[in-house]
């Protein structure tokens, strides 16, 4: 054995100053990742197909205007919706699983009032006028969104509303307390800013429609349902109709009730109702025919009356109004007997049926009394409607050929009667109509179905500007597919409610706007399900450094991307997936 | 400076008088303490290092990996399963020569889970390349963890520092604490003869053939046997900058002793008490404390045991279906020198069983009154109640 030197022992190891980058390691693979960006199940859910992933992620990055622009592509009004509508996308949150849904809503709020506040003009890049001319009837959130849709479209809008302001339903039906009307005002003046005249004290009449027929190229009827359904009782007669209590309450709220005010009905007309009642100091109770689950009104809002003592009668159906004989000025001036209904064990597609329990009656003795059972179309539109021509029926409206094209939307042919579905029966009728004029009332269907923002029935503006390309795979995420250990619990936001105490002396608003930090953060609880929201996980995972950043866009280089599957599977959101290799 | 120190702080400090700048590591009794005072020397101050929190002790080597491959002075601690967690990534760091340092804290491996004193953790790591190093009190370690950082570095090995579980990693004893001054002169900046560096783009410890393998291995081993030689030269250097030396192995009256018993860890200390009673009584008794197991100094051990007539092995670790492991070595040492002694195999104290000095004394008057070991390794201290009911 030799001894060692005093010198280093040379070290013997594997070294080599070679690149590896001529070993191309793409030959290996037998399946290759893609960037494949998938449905949300919010945006699924929204009868707007907003793409709610993506607004909460430029919410989350502070990128407050391009979140609202994001909105206002698909639905022209961001703070309405983010106060009225019942949010149907936050009942199919994936986060729900976790801990609880993104408050959507309030995000959506809060973006449309940022907006509003810092007076944004959205930049819409209107398509050049075409000539044509569409009349709309009715200034609700179907006729406007139908103006407003088109008028991005290229056609000339005037809408025609018969009362003093416009907003139909959002004007006069829905409480100041739960829609401000500097809001709306602010959100219509969008929409008239685009170059669309709305016609107030101009109802549709026969001459008028005649006008419409000789001078417009088509017609869209959002009017409604502005024609109340009276009780069909004995004394029915003495009740008052509720939307138009509504409508005066919008006018003066300062008057003071007293006693007992029975309001028959279960819709959300009635529980807005009782709940303005309330305020103005009378007593509230709501008689309805079926149960409280079975009721048609929003399950918060419900919730809301009965915080603000607003009782609720269930299993009871209004049989005769009577005036009550008294000389006592502060007496009940109607007694109501009521019949006591209950549950049949027969199903109504999937509603409990309810049938008379008997002869059992009750008689109350009440100051006021006000119907909320439903509306229904003004005359004069229903005989369009039942004439056999050429239409096409959509899940939203319908489109006729008649004189000229006549297309129903809003409370007429939406299948459920909320605000939002109102504005996707506008927008449904903005793409049919188009579609109409630029080929014909048979391609109207085809070309639907390809803007449908998942399985639909919601519709992308978007896509249809885009010729029907989907920048998203229709398929829908589930909770399942979210890689779930790349987010921790966290509480949802909750706004600042006024006090049910507080609340019901005024007509205040009772929900705050999150503040902006509270709305960031909020934001950034979204899984951002399908949507790539340059995480970098797929980058800092590939063992081959085979994702490649240029220009913030995300691609894999092939060379040497082995289809190991590491960015699919690691990717938290879903955006990507794994495909068959075809070589 | 003498301070009053758990045994597992001996290493925190040594590794902070060390400037150690990458540590990773991941709890596990009875390793816990010297990681957790590092982790509050990064947060302090006191220490300028990268405290790597890692999910496994696999991971914790493979941190160390890195930042040695990169040029740093790295450093974790770890015992018993976590250290068999690391086993895989221990060859690495051999095989790729960076000079990790590891202090391990010896503790039983389960089941029946236990996490007391047991050195077969360290031994069954054995043939992973790294240098390890037994220590026997609280100034050892705190000396052998500085020492070896010069050993690692110098030879581009890992060194595992090896220490008893709970008899001295959590006993309190008086340490003499250098001063940060006198240890940057023992102990300069790392030098690093292995760096990754960006502006010069390298692959290394790649694929190698057959017909480089061997001479890899003949490298390392190379290595090994210059970590012997330059042991000496930096214990030399160590004293004469701090005024001590452990040695290697450390023999005590084994120039005229028939019997010498061979003790490693803090049980040395015991046995140290033992020889002196029976040397008062007449005994030629010896001791040989073994320090160094790999490299294992067959020469020096050869030279302080060729002479005596037995040599009495204590093994706190043993190897199913052969025997105590120091046992082996030392019989596999001495079976080419003519004559050598007869070598008296003794398992105690697995487990963390007290090895009391009634348990040095029997083994003691088992090879003084046996003329030759009887089987391949004597177990003592088994308790009959037990073992019986299993033989007819």
């Amino acid at each position: 054995m030799k001894t060692l030197s005093t010198a280093e022992l040379p070290l013997f190891i594997p070294r080599s100053n070679t690149s590896t980058a001529v070993n191309k390691t793409g030959s290996w693979r037998f399946f290759r990742p893609k960037y494949d960006e998938k449905t949300a199940p919010c945006s699924a859910a929204c009868p707007v197909g907003q793409d709610i992933p993506r607004i909460e992620m430029l919410a989350s990055w502070g990128l407050l205007k391009s979140a609202w622009h994001k909105i206002v592509l698909e639905n022209p009004f961001p703070s309405v919706c983010g106060r009225v509508c019942f949010h149907p996308c936050e009942r199919k949150c994936n986060r729900a699983n976790l801990d609880e849904p993104i408050a959507i809503h309030n995000l959506e709020r809060f973006l449309g009032d940022t907006a509003i506040s810092k007076r944004r003009k959205p930049d819409l890049s209107l398509k050049p006028t075409n000539g044509k001319k569409i009349a709309i009837a009715g200034s609700g959130p179907a006729g406007l969104a139908a103006a407003y849709f088109l008028r991005r479209l290229g056609y000339s809008c005037d809408v025609y509303e018969s009362r003093s302001e416009p907003g139909g339903l959002l004007r006069w039906g829905i409480p100041i307390y739960r829609l401000p009307r500097q809001v709306l005002k602010n959100e219509i003046k969008r929409i008239e800013d685009l170059g669309v005249t709305i016609q107030c004290k101009t109802p549709v009449t026969k001459d008028v429609l005649e006008k419409i027929y000789s001078q417009y190229d088509a017609l869209f009827i959002g009017c409604g349902y502005g024609r109340p359904i009276s009780m069909q009782i004995d004394g029915g007669n003495l009740a008052h109709d509720g939307l138009k209590f509504l409508r005066n309450v919008q006018q003066d709220n300062t008057s003071t009730l007293t006693g007992t005010a029975a309001i028959v009905g279960g819709g959300n007309t009635a529980i807005d109702v009782a709940r303005s009642l309330a305020r103005l100091g009378a007593t509230p109770l709501v008689v309805y025919r079926r149960r409280i689950q079975d009721m048609p009104a929003f399950t918060p809002e419900i919730e809301m009356a009965i915080k603000e003592g607003v009782t609720i009668k269930e299993l009871v159906s209004p049989i005769r109004i009577q005036k009550n004989r008294t000389d006592d000025s502060d007496a009940p001036r109607y007694i109501l007997t009521l019949q006591k209904m209950k549950v049949s064990k027969k199903e109504i597609s999937g509603r409990a049926r309810v049938i008379p329990d008997g002869e059992k009656t009750e008689v109350i003795h009440v100051r006021r009394i006000f119907s909320a059972i439903g509306a229904e179309a003004q005359a004069i539109w229903q005989m369009s409607t039942t004439k056999q021509r050429r239409s096409v029926v959509l899940s939203h409206c319908q489109i006729i050929d008649h004189k000229i094209p006549l297309l129903f939307g809003g409370d007429l042919t939406a299948p459920v009667k909320s605000v939002t579905d109102a504005i996707a029966s506008g927008k449904q009728a903005a793409i049919a109509l188009d579609t109409y004029f630029e080929s014909s009332l048979d391609a109207v269907e085809e070309r639907i179905a390809a803007c449908q923002v998942g399985s639909g029935p919601a519709l992308s503006m978007q896509t249809y500007l885009d010729n029907g390309h989907q920048i998203k795979n229709a398929r829908v995420v589930t909770y399942d597919e979210i890689n779930i250990d790349y987010f921790q619990t966290e509480p949802r936001v909750i706004p600042t409610l006024l006090d049910a105490k507080k609340r019901i002396r005024s007509f205040a608003e009772i929900e705050t706007t999150l503040a902006n930090n509270a709305a960031k953060q909020e934001a950034r609880r979204c899984f951002n399900c399908g949507s790539c929201n340059a995480c970098d996980y797929c980058r800092l995972y590939c063992p081959e450094m085979a994702v490649i950043v240029e220009k913030a866009e995300r691609r894999i280089n092939m060379d040497y991307c082995k289809g190991c599957g590491v960015c699919a599977t690691e990717c938290p959101r879903n955006a990507m997936a794994m495909e068959e290799e075809i070589k | 400076m003498k301070k009053v120190l758990e045994g597992s702080h001996a290493v925190s400090e040594a590794a902070r008088l060390a400037r150690v700048q990458v540590i990773a590591a991941y709890p596990i009794t009875p390793q816990t303490h010297i990681v957790e005072a590092l982790s509050e020397y990064c947060s302090n101050g006191s220490l300028n290092a990268r405290f790597i929190n890692v999910e496994s002790e696999h991971s914790a080597m493979a941190a160390v990996i890195g930042a040695s491959s990169g040029g740093v002075r790295a450093f974790t601690a770890s015992s018993s399963h976590g250290l068999a967690y690391m086993h895989e990534l221990l060859h690495w760091a051999s095989g790729a020569r960076l000079p990790v340092v590891m202090a391990e804290v010896n503790r039983a491996l389960g089941p029946g889970w236990n996490i007391w004193m047991d050195q077969t953790d360290s031994l069954a790591q054995r043939d992973t390349g790294w240098i390890q190093l037994y220590c026997e009190d609280g100034q050892d370690v705190l000396d052998t963890t500085l020492l070896a950082f010069r050993l690692a570095e110098a030879v581009n090995l890992p060194v595992m520092v090896v220490l008893d579980a709970f008899y001295l990693s959590h006993t309190f004893e008086p340490v003499d604490v250098p001063d940060q001054e006198q240890v940057d002169r023992f102990l300069p900046p790392l030098s690093p003869r292995i760096r990754l560096n960006t502006d010069d783009p390298c692959a290394i410890n790649q694929l190698v053939a057959p017909s480089a393998y061997m001479e890899m291995r003949f490298n390392i081993q190379v290595a090994m046997e210059e970590a012997l030689q330059r042991f000496s030269q930096f214990e030399s250097e160590f004293e004469a900058t701090f005024g001590r030396n452990h040695g290697p192995v450390e023999a005590i009256q084994c120039e005229d002793a028939d019997i010498i018993l061979v003790t490693t860890g803090t049980v040395t200390s015991t046995c140290r008490q033992v020889i002196a009673e029976l040397r008062s009584r007449g005994e030629k008794v010896g001791l040989l404390k073994i320090k160094m197991f790999r490299p294992f100094p067959t020469a020096l051990i050869g030279r302080h045991l060729g002479h005596s007539q037995k040599v009495a092995v204590v093994d706190r670790n043993f190897s199913f279906g052969a025997g105590g492991i120091f046992a082996q070595e030392i019989r596999a040492a001495l079976c080419n020198q003519m004559p050598h002694p007869l070598i008296y195999s003794y398992v105690v104290g697995l487990g963390g069983r007290d090895i009391t000095p009634d348990t040095l004394k029997e083994i003691y008057d088992v090879t003084k009154s046996k003329t030759t070991p009887d089987q391949e390794s004597t177990w003592i201290g088994l308790n009959p109640e037990i073992i019986e009911t299993w033989f007819n």
